[in-house]
């Protein structure tokens, strides 16, 4: 999957799991937001992870060689489209 | 030494900080409810009152005042020490408000008359709070006086909590203790630990992963890492040991079933076979259908050194393992008990919370592996009816159980399923495996 079809697939489950906890979303995503700084808590980036495993097919964080956490948005996305099965 | 918004503490100002007025009147009474929301207070009242009162409660600051209240009961505190302006008064007898600056007492040191008896309060899996109580021996039996002087400890657990604790007395020991605000958003905890040259920490894996995806935390540089309280898994000993190429890095397994526990040095998960043999810390390991057993050779009772057999005071700790090659590796609790995050619940309460819903004949919840929480909810339900769309099903699912469980009992997925398996005596098998 390319990385403008992995960044559109992510910025949808990122919407989705802000509309679930009842949130608002506050600003455009742009690729230094900090993911922590966002809407979502540690526990809703959690679920963001599993509903992306689920919706993608890949879980980074299991496939990556190198152990890492992403700081950004930015980050987050080029994770997910650098470690593809 | 602790620092902390009151600024530095060091031993003299400690001799005189915990014999302020309303210390000494604590002293007074027997059992002693704390409620401190202010870590440096509740650092100066421990230090002033063990030793010298029987008992000790320790309440967390964030509990409601009702719950706060009930516990006192229980607990059968006779006096309150806080620096909330909340109630309490009819649940404890005498109240001491410590609002305002810290203040010097005189300058003595007055013998300890008693082994004061502390209790925390636990978050069981049912949302209740239970007490537990230990003495100051049980509660420093894993900290290490001479090999951890040199370092600066940063407090990121709330201080009334058991882990909180560990590391409050690990800095006693000789090393010193800083302070952020608990209130403080974990940005400016970690700058405020940094800029105060802390040299280890000690926090729950899921802690740590928040740590490394906060900026901020480029300017710490600890020298001694410690995780606990959830199974803690390669990626994060890998990434923290990548962030933080001088720090020595130990992971702690303890059993509460057991009050004991043992420490893992060599950077990986799980734990090397030969514990198996030959454990660290005093202990002694065995696996028995696949759940972990531990035994603490000095708590032995007499009965028990008597007895032939030395399987007597094995305790199953409930922890699922699987040996794999030279590894030992944790699973998760045997009885189903899902962690989110250090947060733990039962699976049932959440399939009872779908089942509750019309829309929903069927329901089984189990937990799922998360690289960021270490576990979290997932569900399969069997409609009722063909009434609604899968998305709509989502929704309504998700609306209903936000109004009945707390953030962490959420499942983070629910899939609609045509039919699920019971097992013989007609109930839904839990194990999706």
């Amino acid at each position: 999957m390319n990385k403008e079809e992995v960044e559109s697939r992510i910025r949808s489950a990122f919407a989705k799991t802000i509309d679930d906890n009842g949130t608002k979303i506050e600003d455009a995503l742009t690729d230094e937001t900090v993911l922590l700084e966002t809407a979502l808590d540690s526990l809703g980036f959690a679920i963001l992870v599993a509903r992306l495993e689920e919706d993608l097919g890949w879980d980074p964080f299991s496939i990556s060689d190198t152990p890492f956490y992403p700081e950004t948005f930015g980050q987050f996305v080029a994770f997910y489209a650098d470690n593809q099965p | 030494m602790i620092i902390s918004e009151h600024g530095y503490w060091g031993l003299t100002d400690l001799r005189v900080l915990v014999n302020a007025d309303v210390l000494i009147r604590a002293r007074d009474y027997r059992s002693v409810a704390l409620r401190l929301t202010d870590p440096a207070k509740l650092a100066l009242a421990l230090l002033a009152l063990d030793g010298f009162v029987e008992r000790l409660l320790l309440l967390s600051a964030d509990l409601a005042d009702d719950l706060a209240a009930s516990l006192s009961a229980q607990f059968g505190a006779d006096a309150i020490l806080t620096d909330l302006d909340g109630g309490l008064t009819p649940a404890v007898p005498n109240r001491l408000v410590w609002t305002g600056p810290t203040s010097a007492g005189p300058d003595q040191s007055p013998s300890p008359k008693t082994a004061t008896e502390w209790t925390l309060t636990t978050s069981g899996t049912t949302g209740v709070p239970k007490l537990v109580t230990h003495t100051l021996a049980s509660l420093s039996r894993t900290t290490k006086g001479a090999a951890t002087a040199k370092y600066r400890w940063g407090q990121l657990y709330s201080m009334e909590r058991f882990a909180g604790l560990q590391v409050f007395l690990q800095a006693l020991l000789g090393g010193s203790l800083v302070l952020p605000g608990t209130e403080w958003p974990l940005p400016r905890r970690l700058s405020y630990l940094a800029d105060h040259e802390c040299t280890a920490l000690s926090a729950t894996p899921t802690l740590w992963r928040k740590i490394l995806m906060t900026p901020a935390s480029a300017s710490l540089a600890p020298m001694q890492i410690t995780l606990g309280g959830e199974i803690v898994d390669d990626a994060i000993l890998g990434a923290l040991a990548a962030r933080f190429p001088a720090s020595r890095i130990v992971h702690i397994y303890a059993s509460t079933e057991a009050g004991v526990g043992f420490s893992v040095k060599d950077g990986r998960e799980g734990f090397p076979v030969e514990y198996l043999a030959d454990a660290p810390g005093g202990v002694q390991l065995k696996i028995v259908d696949g759940h972990l057993f531990i035994r603490n050779p000095a708590a032995r009772t007499i009965a028990e050194l008597d007895s032939a057999s030395s399987d007597a005071s094995f305790i199953d700790t409930g922890d699922a393992v699987a040996v794999i090659g030279e590894r030992c590796y944790f699973l998760g609790r045997a009885s189903g008990v899902i962690n989110v995050g250090g947060n733990k619940l039962f699976p049932e309460e959440v399939e009872q919370v779908l089942l509750a819903h019309p829309a929903v004949k069927q329901a089984r919840v189990w937990g799922i592996k998360s690289p960021i929480t270490g576990q979290l909810v997932s569900a399969e339900i069997v409609p009722a009816s063909q009434d609604y769309a899968i998305e709509e099903l989502h929704k309504i699912l998700h609306r209903y159980c936000t109004d009945r469980l707390e953030p962490w009992k959420m499942p983070a997925i629910i899939r609609v399923v045509d039919d699920l398996e019971v097992n013989a005596a007609g109930k839904v098998k839990r194990s999706p495996q």
